[in-house]
């Protein structure tokens, strides 16, 4: 006996709800992305491989991935301690804090990348800083890790805080009771637990990073071979009316972006098996 | 220990006061260069020349323009991407159905393709020298370049938005209610607007909220679709990028602090409705 499509329900709307669910997903999102499958299938994974095979459509993929990635590391590290100051510590001025980590959410990216490149340009208020000691900041790479840092900044604490609310004191004081140092319950109690919820916010901020496009132009300065990103390549195809090679680099986007979140999932998948906490 | 010489105990659970405030400094001068710093930039280019200076340049036709065109994009994406999160969070927690977490996947989908990609599909599917694009076209009806493109482009990247907030919360209150209702005879109309909408108001118009944030503020997408046609296709945003490379630095950033005032309230409104409401919103509302 196999189970039915759908099961019945005494609930009205069955036939309204899925009508416009269905429809409106298809229209927006599914078919464009079809659209996009298709002309890659047209095209033909030759054809892909040679547009994407070529120095420039290289070197940008690496430096969107490179750099999303250690964008995506640092907000690690800072998102964890910042869900953890959040959280655990009273101090003055902590709700103001914790408004404005979404505040990358909320601002529109082309606004983030006029303001940084204000910032980090040579006679902008940290750039002039910058400059002093030799160091440039924006139209380089470091710019666009900053821009990259920048959008990526609420995911880990946005989904490390439920966690970090959601310890028991008990497993710390039990800690400390058998002996373990501050530090050593830390390490092997704490951060553990954390792993998974920091693991997705991780790969939530490298998905979100490796895509970006609005914050990331105005800053990067945007070189061939040394500053350009990704997406900038596809824009200018299309501006050259090469829809081929932009579809190709965009399908190779897309499953470079969609084969890490695989990885980051299993990665998750293990830790959590290896850890026994969800 | 203290000067007094006693001895003073710290909880085991605690960190020593110094790591402590060393970390909470850490937050505050992380926070400072990477959200404040930006925040507080925008305003002083804006004013650079002066108050009246910014507000002058907001008087200018492209930026009235630029203005008009995202408030239209918005009244009209926001609604349909209301409509849909509605619909799908109905049909996904009211029914059951296989596929569902596929489903769910697929409407998530948005959230992890690039916007310059998805603006990409939109101009693969409905450019002229698509087949649908250039039969629209030859009606009279061009989607890219034009203001159904710009609506497509925003509902794609804003899609999920409004759909990810309610399923949790309807999940979370079940069916008895409704169920109650109808076997109190009420019709279906009668059991959504007066059952179901009262408790998941506030999650809806939280949902409403950031999906309109993001509609008004997205660029990667439109930026794709729009071909930035002054007085015709430029939202804030593409002007904002237009009015940048023409050095017109005051104008580019008094649009820029028009976007940043919506997000601040956009945020000030976000806090308030996770204080009042928190019951009312997803478990995890922190997303």
């Amino acid at each position: 006996m196999s189970k039915p499509l759908i099961h019945r329900s005494p609930m009205p709307g069955l036939g309204l709800s899925m009508g416009i669910t269905l429809t409106m997903l298809s229209l927006v999102v599914l078919l464009p992305i079809g659209a996009l499958l298709l002309k890659g299938a047209n095209y033909g994974l030759a054809g892909i491989w040679e547009t994407v095979n070529r120095e420039r459509v290289w070197s940008a993929l690496f430096l969107s991935f490179r750099l999303s990635l250690f964008a995506a590391l640092f907000n690690l590290i800072f998102g964890v301690m910042l869900a953890w100051v959040l959280v655990r510590y009273r101090f003055p001025g902590r709700r103001i804090l914790d408004a404005a980590v979404d505040l990358p959410f909320a601002l529109p990216t082309a606004v983030a990348g006029i303001s940084l490149t204000a910032l980090y340009a040579p006679n902008g208020a940290f750039g002039s800083l910058a400059a002093e000691i030799g160091w440039k900041i924006a139209y380089t790479q470091w710019g666009i890790f900053i821009a990259l840092v920048f959008v990526g900044l609420p995911f880990v604490t946005r989904t490390v805080q439920p966690v970090v609310e959601e310890i028991e004191r008990e497993v710390e004081e039990a800690s400390a009771t058998l002996g373990a140092s501050r530090m050593h319950t830390i390490r092997h109690v704490i951060l553990p637990m954390l792993m998974p919820a920091a693991l997705t916010g991780f790969a939530l901020a490298l998905a979100r990073a490796v895509g970006e496009y609005g914050s990331v132009i105005f800053i990067a300065g945007n070189i061939p071979l040394v500053t350009e990103i990704a997406p900038l390549l596809i824009i200018i195809q299309l501006e050259e009316f090469n829809y081929d090679a932009a579809a190709a680099i965009g399908i190779a986007m897309l499953l470079i972006s969609f084969a890490m979140l695989l990885v980051i999932n299993l990665i998750q998948v293990w830790s959590r098996r290896r850890i026994g906490y969800v | 220990m203290s000067d007094t010489g006693q001895i003073r105990f710290r909880a085991a659970t605690e960190e020593p006061p110094a790591t402590r405030w060393t970390l909470i400094g850490l937050a505050f001068a992380g926070l400072a260069i990477l959200v404040f710093a930006p925040l507080i930039a925008v305003f002083v280019e804006a004013l650079a020349e002066g108050a009246i200076e910014a507000v002058r340049s907001l008087a200018s036709p492209d930026a009235r323009d630029a203005i008009r065109l995202t408030l239209t994009i918005a009244a009209i994406s926001v609604p349909l991407n209301a409509l849909f999160g509605v619909a799908a969070a109905w049909f996904i927690t009211k029914f059951d159905f296989r596929g569902k977490a596929f489903l769910i996947t697929l409407i998530d989908l948005p959230f992890s393709v690039s916007p310059v990609v998805a603006g990409l599909c939109i101009v693969l599917m409905f450019g002229a020298n698509s087949a649908i694009g250039g039969w629209l076209v030859a009606q009279g009806y061009p989607i890219v370049f034009a203001m159904p493109g710009i609506i497509l482009a925003t509902m794609f990247v804003t899609f999920p938005f409004v759909a990810r907030e309610l399923i949790p919360v309807m999940i979370e209150q079940g069916r008895a209610e409704e169920e109650a209702a109808l076997t109190l005879g009420a019709s279906g109309w009668r059991v959504f607007w007066t059952v179901t909408l009262p408790n998941i108001r506030w999650a809806l118009l939280y949902g409403v909220l950031l999906c309109n944030a993001r509609a008004m503020g997205e660029f990667g997408a439109v930026a794709v679709v729009s071909g930035k046609i002054r007085g015709e296709t430029a939202t804030i945003p593409t002007t904002i990028e237009m009015l940048y490379q023409e050095y017109l630095s005051v104008a580019a950033f008094s649009l820029a602090a028009v976007l940043t005032l919506l997000a601040l309230l956009t945020l000030l409104l976000k806090t308030l409705l996770e204080l009042r409401h928190a019951d009312q919103l997803a478990a995890n509302h922190r997303h």
